[in-house]
């Protein structure tokens, strides 16, 4: 041995040991199609006892309570004594005992307490266990789950886990690091924060931090650039070899230590909702196609008609080219260069120009901005100046608007929410509404839902839904009961699906002369401010469903007399889940609050179902309100649970072909 | 449709892969057009690959990325280039095969993992199918090399044309000695010496079958590797793996190969039949009779079928030049069901030549229904013998050929992703098909009967038997009239008879005067007489009663039937021998037997019956039921109903003396209206028992239901 050790470097004494873990990952295993099964069955089997691991939290929380009087006694020295005893229990085991968490929640809550004013709540210290145990804590709107995740987060990096608090956007990752941060300096733990534009050691930093606040899109983001980074060679073993056999610099090469615990806020959004959504870092290449193709073949696809050369797949927005129009755009491009000669490609040349001249509307998907395409989201109705469409599609969008060419660009790395959270050691959520996803989340997660009780108990009323024919009934009825509400002091939120509903929302408010302000494609700063404004006396707040998330509407003096903040649905969501969280922004901790919603059967869940509608509006024309109305509600009903199914199906086969495309990809290793 | 993106071109396009050295290509044609053939030499397996494909592979060096070579392809621009996610499923299915070399290390998890799903796979094909078990033995190769120069002449136009020869020689003889040829084959095909001898003759005429495969890959340069023997429906047989010649450029080369089997067992066929014909009976004799049924009977209807996967579908796949017949016809099906009973317009089709289409569908429902019925008999026969066997066999087969595409069918419905948007519509058709065929199957009433077969019958009452030899003299009533019970009928002469009487009385006359003459001096001489008196009166009363015998009287009231009344006078006819009959009223009706299995549905569902006499099968009688013996039987009424006799009815060989049926039967005496012709009396007839009109489905129920009661004895 001794003489190989000349062959080795020889290792430098103030180089710091590489740490015991350089990478940590979990390995999805491969999934057989019986696992499938049996993970939805024990998801549905646990999706029925979510009430009772809520509970089961109760004993850990009282013992924290009971070490309560003991700490309050204490001074602030005694206090900061009293961490290394604390710290060290944690660390002890994998799973530190009750007894050991309950001391650190106690400490957590006391110092919470003095630097806050807000010592933890008993449901609060249930929902941080029961996050520590791995698990989607479900807690009603306005039960403080900032302040939940901090304790949680804190104890986990007491134990000496990195823990990533991931939030749905940056304003919220902020002020929540922000009002969080002396809590954690108090207890010697460093906040990170992950923010736009940040350089490559900057995130590092911050991802070194005990604790690190970052948005979901970041933190996915950073997770690809780092697999590209690392490429083929992502072994924890090879990583500690290399930091010992680097040539000494002090340049970081990866932004995240690996992913070791993440506590998601609004879990069900980042990991349901969106899980479908796939996360592409791309770099620039030139465009495939001369700008001379794509005038050809726009020029083609306009000589084609619809019902007989293509048509447009219904429900998936994708152009089907029949076999007379093959025939077609082979005959007219027969004469043009050998470009043209291989059929797949013209096939697709001019399936991308039919695309971008019918399925792409300006203003619509997207706008042009100093010469330049630039994606809109349709949800949020925010532009994207960062995004592009793959595929050529872009630049076929670019010229037909006429604006310069951009460079194509080629795919380094994807993923979805869905892969990327299933990798972390220990993943735990929080959310308000987790009904009806309880076997997914377990199913693909490994996540159960533990239901915490409210602090106090839930005062918000629900209003019947009341049906409308068609959507100007519906208005009437709406700014009537709006003016109605308003007269009277009481503030109304109006919630939408999307940016289009809410502004037309906006238009017939003001049409009916009412005074309102419209969150829409602003800042999530300027969102979370207006939307926390909403309960002021007599105001009314048209918002989206997106628009301000994790802001707590607090209600002005003298509201809750009148009856709280008064939410208004006006379209259904596609899945109740939704339409709950919209329920949720009144009546917060025990406050009063009124949900109503006031629906009509032009809703965009009935499309593509006209004898539903043609049923409901006969109903609604004939029968006595008494029977016709839970008719209607139950036929929109319908359509939801219809709309849920569909897209859990989605989610599924999303990741059911997305392990077997890993299949067939397994001979180009693992690139991300 | 496929485009010519794929959102994972970006794992794949920086690798530089290589194809591995045990990899070989080569050029083939098929329905006209160019294809390549990938060979794997370690593995024994081919690969069809598109000339845009195979240009794909060869621009594979190592050096160059699959981006690169993908737009190298791409700009050649005359054939069809691959899209990305065609080139991904190449270089996965390549992968796969263990042909791909790449920079980057193995994945060690993933290898394991595959060769766990292989090794499963192999398993899972073995349990599916547990009678094909293949055991390899060793490897031929070498020795093959070395006897070369006995077999390599053969594969010429000279072997072409004296094994025509010879096959044309085996077939004269044959064909001259035919009916001897078919009855050997009755009287000894099945016994049991020959079964053994069959059984061994049966290995050795396999094992040169294989031989010839093996001789024919070897000369044209193939290579042979494997031998073994595997167990077909527990009969053991030698394969060899003779999957190089897939390689070879020309489709009658590869055909040579897959026919060489059958080649060899004409061959031996026809040099069995020449010795057939010359040696005497004897052990030489019944084997070359077994090689030559082996060899030409069962080669032909097994080995030759071309819907079996047997030899003779390899002929034909590559005949018609569409390689993998089975497998595409089956897609081809479903293909065809996706797009034209669905309406997904984007499935892909199995097609990839002109003429294709007719081969696939066509084979595909030949092929369905032949292994459907082959099957089902297979099972059907195995059951007869050993029943939980046979049934296991049937459920296996029909689960193989029915219920696994069923499910896959229902669960293709049901979830596939392809039929999104157009599910209500392929679950509205395929549900409106299972109607229909539902109705069809038990809503439908077709016409439902048993048949059953009888004999002309008359009771053995009405039957006019000869009580003693003799010449017939006189017919004392005329024929077809009425005749009262004790009317003399007949008059019988026997000469010899009437002369015995006499010379016993003269003797009589005799003994009575020497009696009297010794009586009152010789008592011990009287004594001795007149015991020969005694004796001798006692003689003649028995010659006299049958003088009696001679004149034949009705016994009972009836029609007096003399069949053959012209040409009977002076007949000489002997005791027992049945001369006419005394028919009653009802007299004569068919007597059938009804076997067990039938015998409900002709009790529960009566219904008009109707006749067909055998002698005039053109000819419908109307019938009716005129009385049924309650109780089942197994005593055959007439031998003409027996298997033996030509009848539907298997008896007891063991005991010849009685005709015994093996399983019960039922009897019914069917009265035909308008009566029956008296010169068929004693024939064969046909009855039909009408049970109104059934489904099948339930028909089909009740049989089976019919089956497992019997087996099962409930």
């Amino acid at each position: 041995m001794s003489d190989g050790a000349g062959t080795l470097p020889r290792l430098q004494k103030q180089r710091p040991l590489p740490p015991a873990r350089a990478w940590a990952e979990r390995t999805v295993p491969p999934e057989g199609k019986l696992d499938r099964a049996l993970n939805w069955a024990v998801g549905i089997a646990r999706a029925r006892l979510a009430a009772f691991y809520g509970l089961r939290y109760r004993a850990i929380a009282e013992h924290a309570a009971a070490l309560a009087p003991e700490l309050a006694g204490l001074s602030v020295e005694a206090l900061h004594a009293r961490l290394p005893a604390v710290t060290s229990a944690l660390r002890r085991s994998e799973s530190p005992p009750p007894e050991a968490l309950a001391a650190a929640f106690a400490l957590v809550r006391e110092w919470s307490g003095r630097l806050l004013g807000q010592p933890h709540y008993p449901v609060q210290i249930m929902g941080a266990a029961a996050l520590l145990d791995g698990r989607i804590a479900q807690m009603a709107t306005g039960e403080g789950k900032t302040l939940t995740a901090a304790l949680a987060a804190s104890t986990a990096a007491l134990a000496g886990i990195p823990v990533h608090v991931v939030t749905v956007n940056a304003y919220l990752a902020e002020r929540d690091a922000e009002t969080m941060g002396p809590l954690y300096r108090a207890l010697g733990l460093s906040v990170g924060i992950i923010r736009e534009k940040q350089e490559l050691p900057e995130r590092a930093a911050a991802y070194a931090c005990d604790i690190t606040y970052c948005t979901n899109k970041d933190l996915t983001f950073d997770y690809l650039r780092d697999r590209i980074t690392l490429g083929q060679r992502a072994s924890d073993v090879r990583l500690k070899l290399n930091e010992l056999l680097r040539p000494s610099g002090p340049e970081p090469r990866l932004r995240l230590r690996g992913l070791h615990f993440a506590i998601v806020d609004e879990a069900d959004s980042v990991l349901v909702d969106e899980a479908r959504t796939p996360l592409i870092i791309s770099a620039e290449v030139p465009s495939q196609f001369a700008p001379e193709m794509l005038t050809r073949a726009l020029s083609v696809s306009q000589s084609l008609t619809q019902p007989r050369d293509y048509g447009i797949v219904p429900g998936e927005r994708r152009i089907l080219l029949h076999p007379a129009g093959l025939e077609a755009i082979e005959a007219a491009t027969s004469a043009d260069g050998p470009g043209w000669r291989a059929r797949v490609t013209r096939e697709e040349l001019v399936r991308q120009a039919l695309t971008a001249l019918h399925l792409f509307h300006r203003d619509e998907h997207y706008i042009l901005r100093d010469g330049k395409v630039v994606i809109v989201d349709e949800y949020t109705g925010r532009v994207m100046p960062d995004r592009a469409w793959s595929d050529g599609l872009h630049q076929m969008i670019e010229h037909k608007e006429g604006c310069a060419l951009s460079a194509g660009r080629s795919t380094l790395a994807r993923i979805t929410y869905q892969r990327f959270f299933r990798r972390y050691r220990r993943l735990a959520g929080m959310t308000g509404t987790a009904g009806g996803i309880e076997a997914e989340l377990w199913a693909i997660f490994r996540l159960s839902v533990a239901r915490i009780p409210t602090h106090r108990p839930i005062r918000r009323r629900h209003l019947p839904d009341l049906v409308f024919p068609d959507t100007t009934a519906k208005w009437q009825h709406v700014t009537a009961r709006v003016a109605a509400l308003h007269a009277g002091g009481i503030p109304v939120l109006i919630g939408t699906r999307s940016v289009a509903a809410a502004e037309e929302a906006s238009g017939h408010l003001g049409d009916a002369g009412l005074n309102h302000t419209l969150l829409s494609a602003a800042q999530d700063k300027a969102e979370a401010e207006i939307v926390a404004l909403a309960g002021g006396q007599g105001r009314i707040t048209v918002a989206t469903n997106m628009a301000g998330r994790g802001t707590d509407i607090k209600l002005a003096p003298g509201v809750a007399e009148r009856g709280g903040l008064h939410v208004i649905m006006i379209e259904r969501h596609d899945a109740r889940r939704i339409d709950d969280q919209l329920a949720g922004r009144s009546g917060r901790q025990g406050e009063p609050g009124c949900f109503q919603a006031i629906l009509s059967l032009d809703d965009p869940l009935l499309d593509g179902r006209p004898l539903s509608r043609l049923l409901g509006r006969a109903v609604l024309a004939t029968l006595p309100a008494s029977l016709a109305q839970p008719m209607a509600r139950r036929l929109l009903r319908f359509a939801q649970a219809r709309a849920e199914r569909l897209h859990a199906r989605m989610r599924r086969e999303l990741m059911n072909s997305d392990q077997s495309q890993e299949r067939m990809l397994a001979f180009s290793g693992h690139s991300e | 449709m496929a485009s010519l993106f794929s959102q994972s071109w970006y794992r794949v396009s920086g690798l530089k892969p290589r194809l591995r050295g045990h990899a070989q290509i080569h050029r083939q044609r098929f329905r006209g057009a160019v294809w390549y053939v990938l060979q794997d030499h370690q593995t024994g397996r081919f690969h069809r690959l598109s000339p845009a494909a195979n240009l794909f592979l060869c621009l594979m060096d190592g050096q160059r990325s699959v981006q690169e070579i993908w737009e190298m392809v791409c700009a050649r621009g005359d054939d069809d280039p691959p899209t990305q996610d065609e080139t991904i499923r190449l270089l996965s299915l390549l992968h796969g095969a263990d042909l791909l070399q790449g920079a980057f290390p193995p994945d060690f998890a993933e290898l394991s993992e595959r060769a766990a799903s292989t090794a499963r796979r192999t398993m899972m094909a073995r349990v599916r199918n547990p009678l094909a078990l293949r055991l390899p033995l060793f490897d031929p190769d070498r020795l093959l090399e070395a006897l070369r120069p006995l077999y390599q002449p053969l594969f010429s136009v000279t072997g072409l044309v004296c094994w025509l020869l010879l096959v044309l020689t085996g077939i004269t003889i044959a064909t001259l000695h035919w009916h001897e040829l078919i009855g050997d084959a009755a009287n000894q095909m099945l016994t049991a010496q020959n079964l053994a001898l069959m059984m061994v003759t049966y290995i050795v005429v396999k094992g040169l079958h294989e031989l010839g495969h093996a001789c024919a890959t070897k000369a044209w340069g193939g290579e042979v590797h494997e031998v073994g023997a595997m167990l077909l429906v527990l009969i053991p047989a030698p394969y060899v793996e003779a999957s190089a010649a897939a390689a070879f450029a020309s489709k009658w080369q590869r055909m040579v190969v897959s026919a060489a089997g059958i080649i060899v067992e004409l061959a031996l066929a026809a040099i069995a039949a020449i010795v057939w014909a010359l040696a005497e009976p004897g052990l030489a004799r019944a084997v070359a009779f077994n090689v030559m049924v082996i060899g030409g009977v069962s080669t032909l209807l097994f080995n030759g079928n071309p819907l079996l996967r047997f030899d003779g579908y390899y002929i034909l796949a590559d005949w018609v030049e569409i390689p993998n017949l089975g497998a595409r016809s089956n897609r081809y099906v479903f293909y065809w069901l996706q797009k034209h009973v669905f309406g997904i317009h984007d499935a892909e089709s199995p097609v990839t030549a002109k003429g294709e289409r007719g081969w696939l569908a066509g084979y595909a429902v030949a092929s369905f229904l032949y292994r459907m019925m082959v099957s089902l008999a297979i099972a059907a026969v195995i059951a007869t013998q050993f029943f939980i066997f046979g049934v296991a066999l049937a459920i296996v087969a029909i689960a193989g050929i029915l219920v696994v595409p069923l499910v896959k069918g229902v669960r293709f419905l049901l979830l596939d992703p392809k039929l999104r948007g157009r599910r209500r519509r392929a679950l509205t058709l395929t549900g409106a098909a299972a109607g229909a065929l539902l109705l069809l199957v038990f809503a439908m009433p077709l016409p439902y009967a048993t048949i059953a077969q009888g004999v002309v019958w008359v009771p053995d009452r009405s039957e006019l038997r000869a009580r003693v030899d003799g010449v017939l003299a006189r017919v004392a009533a005329r024929p077809g009239e009425a005749v009262a019970r004790g009317e003399t009928l007949l008059q019988l002469e026997d000469p010899v008879l009437s002369a015995r009487v006499a010379v016993l009385a003269a003797q009589l006359e005799e003994l009575r005067q020497r009696y009297d003459a010794v009586r009152l001096t010789d008592r011990v001489q009287a004594e001795i007489l007149n015991e020969q008196i005694g004796s001798t009166s006692q003689t003649l009363d028995s010659f006299r009663s049958r003088t009696a015998d001679l004149t034949l009287t009705a016994g009972q009231e009836g029609r007096f039937i003399l069949p053959e009344a012209t040409d009977l006078v002076g007949r000489y006819v002997h005791r027992g021998d049945r001369i006419g009959y005394v028919l009653e009223a009802e007299d004569p009706v068919i007597r059938v037997v009804v076997p067990q299995a039938d015998i409900d549905l002709v009790r529960s569902r009566p219904g008009p019956v109707a006749v067909r006499l055998a002698d005039r099968v053109e000819e419908v009688r109307p019938g009716a039921i005129l009385r049924e013996v309650p109780g089942a039987q197994s005593e055959v009424p007439s031998p003409a109903l027996t298997a033996p006799g030509g009848g539907p009815i298997p008896i007891d060989m063991s005991n010849p003396q009685k005709p015994r049926a093996l399983q019960s039967i039922f009897i019914f005496d069917v009265q035909v209206a308008g009566g029956i012709p008296l010169d068929v009396l004693g024939e064969r007839a046909y009855v039909r028992f009408d049970h109104g009109r059934e489904a099948i489905g339930w028909r089909v129920l009740r049989s089976l239901r019919q089956v497992f009661l019997s087996q099962f004895r409930v």
